[in-house]
């Protein structure tokens, strides 16, 4: 049974990437859409995410170095409200219901392209639990690698986001919201509905902890 | 001559005390429906504010998430751009104010009686609001408000911005702006100053003490400012301005209209008092640390009233406010914790009274100290602990005595403005624009004494004061 759940994850993940690359991505964001993005990160954006995108605050996550489709997706989806996640609601939403797609694609070109902070580098059993979580699963309850969808050093695959740097609170409540199906990600739902909170914890210190 | 200004000074005093807690800090849902961002996003719990809340508030209420109305000439220069949905909203306050006893009934002067004590206010306040964006980079906090105890429709609070933010060379921002006002500090971004402080709304149905500061409440919609600040990297916070009256329903004698102002107007500001603010925050984590300091130099000229005009001219009262503050606040998912403080010295110099023979000093001290923690859980149960201090100089002409056989209650029987005491509130918030609120007031010392402080043998603690709250807006 776990091995099946593990083969659905995989293909459910492998599907997602197909479905999700074979988006066509719009040209490189003019130059007026640019500065209008470069304004709206710093002015507005910033003021949560930091101006450069490396958020000081583990309420809000760190975007600089992220992945543009993702971001893009992320913000189609608080246009469209269709993810759910509590911040989601109560800050999103209402940011990103009027950006136009040339916008969001500015944005997302505009984080993708900010230098993530250096993160000083921690050890702890906590971090070396999370290490092996990311990089292998666990396999007797159905959890596969992170690494395997997010790369080996958590700065993405695909379409499928960067976590190298990512605040540890905001990685634990977005798990937190896979398993209970608030942000309803099916390939996520799937991975978070068997960790255990000490899990989430370890995973989440040990990306926090990357560069 | 001398009793009125002597009336009018002390007036002054009591009007800023009463000012002082007055409701006056305001969340307003249009602002949530402008944003489209829920009421967590700008304040912890209202009205108190977070630091994107500040960010907002600088950059001139102007972010907005709602489709426009726009006009553009053949220059393709921006002519119009205008929410859909105008940014309105409603407040409603309904209290019940129990005083540990009754104060005097001035019905029964010559027989012992007592008022009635328990007063509901249905409403205690009614508001108004226009607040959010006029045009880009123009927003406005607009606050009209009914109040049971004048039974009138008034000007409140007010806040007119213009701003905007300039992104330096390194990323970061410069948010530059003017703000039209008509209460010093209401367009502060910090809660630890006078027109945004804790307490956010208290009764106006029991008994204020006499003295309070010029920056505190007194003049609040009685003045028109005119200030200029920036706010860099949204840290540091520089602010100057000055205030001339704008009186509300005066009358001029001669032309019947609304002004010039003349002698039967009160505590008119002799040309245009400064303001100035300055104020550090630092963010960290879910940390959030301000300290600053603010202040303002009133000139008043003591002037009269319409039955007993006194003319524009000759000294002035000056009342020198500066004043430090300090806020912590700490963020967490489910925990919220803010600790703030303020003290605000005040220097008088008062000339005019003096010369009329209406105070016994012609230079007095006032110092008002107030510091308040607040707690909640998940933004739905929580509570304040505040303590508040004002000292200040003896003088028996500002804060008198009660007159042989009178009623006593709002004086000091030794001249002293000392008053100090405890402020405890629990809040219930079943949803976040609906606040139940249970407050009680202790004073261990009010108008200069703890036990028969008014010399007609009431103490302090008679003033004690039980408040319940029902606050919502929508």
């Amino acid at each position: 049974m776990r091995f099946m759940e593990r083969v659905l994850i995989c293909l459910a993940a492998a599907g997602a990437l197909c479905l999700t690359t074979t988006r066509t991505m719009a040209d490189a964001p003019d130059a007026a859409s640019s500065a209008y993005a470069h304004r709206l990160a710093v002015g507005v954006c910033g003021t949560c995410h930091g101006p450069t995108g490396n958020s000081q605050q583990p309420k809000f996550p760190r975007l600089a170095g992220q992945n543009a489709h993702y971001l893009a997706a992320q913000l189609q989806a608080f246009r469209a409200q269709t993810r759910g996640d509590p911040d989601a609601l109560g800050y999103m939403w209402g940011m990103a219901s009027q950006l136009d797609d040339a916008t969001i694609e500015a944005l997302a070109d505009y984080y993708a392209q900010q230098k993530p902070a250096a993160i000083r580098s921690d050890h702890s059993a906590q971090i070396e639990r999370g290490r092996e979580i990311f990089e292998h699963g666990i396999a007797a309850e159905g959890v596969p690698a992170c690494a395997s969808c997010h790369g080996p050093d958590a700065h993405g695959l695909g379409d499928f986001p960067r976590l190298a740097g990512q605040h540890a609170q905001y990685v634990l409540k977005q798990l937190a919201s896979f398993q209970s199906n608030m942000r309803n990600i099916a390939v996520m739902h799937g991975v978070a509905q068997h960790l255990r909170i000490a899990e989430m914890q370890s995973v989440a210190a040990y990306l926090e902890a990357q560069n | 001559m001398r009793g009125w200004v002597k009336f009018y000074l002390v007036r002054a005093s009591v009007l800023a005390a009463a000012l002082a807690h007055a409701p006056g800090a305001i969340a307003v849902p249009s602002f949530a429906r402008q944003t489209g961002m829920a009421c967590e996003a700008c304040h912890t719990v209202y009205p108190e504010l977070t630091h994107f809340g500040r960010v907002f508030k600088a950059s001139g209420y102007v972010l907005d998430n709602l489709k426009q109305v726009r006009d553009i000439n053949s220059k393709k220069e921006q002519l119009l751009e205008l929410a859909q949905t105008p940014p309105l909203s409603i407040m409603l306050q309904i209290s019940y104010t129990q005083l540990n006893k009754a104060v005097p009934d001035l019905a029964n002067t010559n027989i012992p009686g007592e008022a009635q004590n328990g007063t509901a206010g249905f409403p205690q306040q009614l508001s108004l609001f226009y607040a959010g964006k006029i045009a880009p980079h123009f927003g406005a906090f607009v606050q009209i408000t009914y109040a049971n105890d004048s039974g009138t429709i008034g000007m409140d609070n007010t806040d007119l911005r213009f701003a905007d933010t300039k992104i330096l060379a390194n990323d970061q921002s410069l948010i530059y702006g003017v703000s039209v006002n008509n209460n010093p500090t209401v367009q502060d971004l910090w809660n630890s100053t006078p027109a945004f402080g804790f307490p956010y709304a208290s009764s106006n149905a029991t008994v204020s003490p006499l003295a309070g500061t010029a920056i505190d409440g007194a003049l609040a919609q009685q003045v028109a400012g005119l200030s200029a600040y920036a706010f860099w990297n949204e840290s540091l916070y520089a602010e100057v301005g000055g205030y001339r009256s704008a009186k509300q329903g005066s009358t001029n004698q001669l032309t019947g209209a609304a002004g010039p102002l003349d002698g039967t107007s009160s505590n008119v500001i002799e040309g245009i008092s400064p303001y100035w603010r300055v104020a550090y925050e630092r963010n960290w984590g879910r940390h959030s640390l301000e300290v600053g300091m603010y202040g303002a130099d009133f000139k008043l000229l003591p002037g009269g009233s319409p039955d007993a005009p006194m003319p524009l001219q000759g000294p002035y009262n000056r009342f020198r406010d500066v004043a430090e503050d300090l806020q912590y606040q700490f963020l967490g998912e489910e925990q919220l914790f803010t600790l703030e403080a303020t003290r605000i010295h005040e220097s008088m110099g008062l000339d005019a009274s003096f010369a009329a023979s209406a105070v016994a000093n012609r230079s007095n001290d006032l110092t008002t100290s107030r510091l308040w923690g607040t707690y909640y859980l998940r933004r739905k149960l929580g509570g304040t602990v505040g303590y508040f201090a004002t000292t200040g100089s003896v003088d028996p002409g500002l804060y008198p005595a009660a007159a042989p056989g009178s009623a006593g209650t709002i004086t000091s029987a030794n001249g002293s403005p000392d008053t100090r005491g405890w402020i405890t509130e629990l809040n219930y918030l079943p949803w976040l624009n609906t606040k139940l609120s249970l407050q009680y007031t202790k004073y261990t010392k009010f108008n200069g004494d703890g036990t028969n402080y008014d010399g007609v043998g009431r103490n302090a603690s008679d003033n004690d004061t039980l408040y319940l709250l029902l606050w919502f807006s929508y």
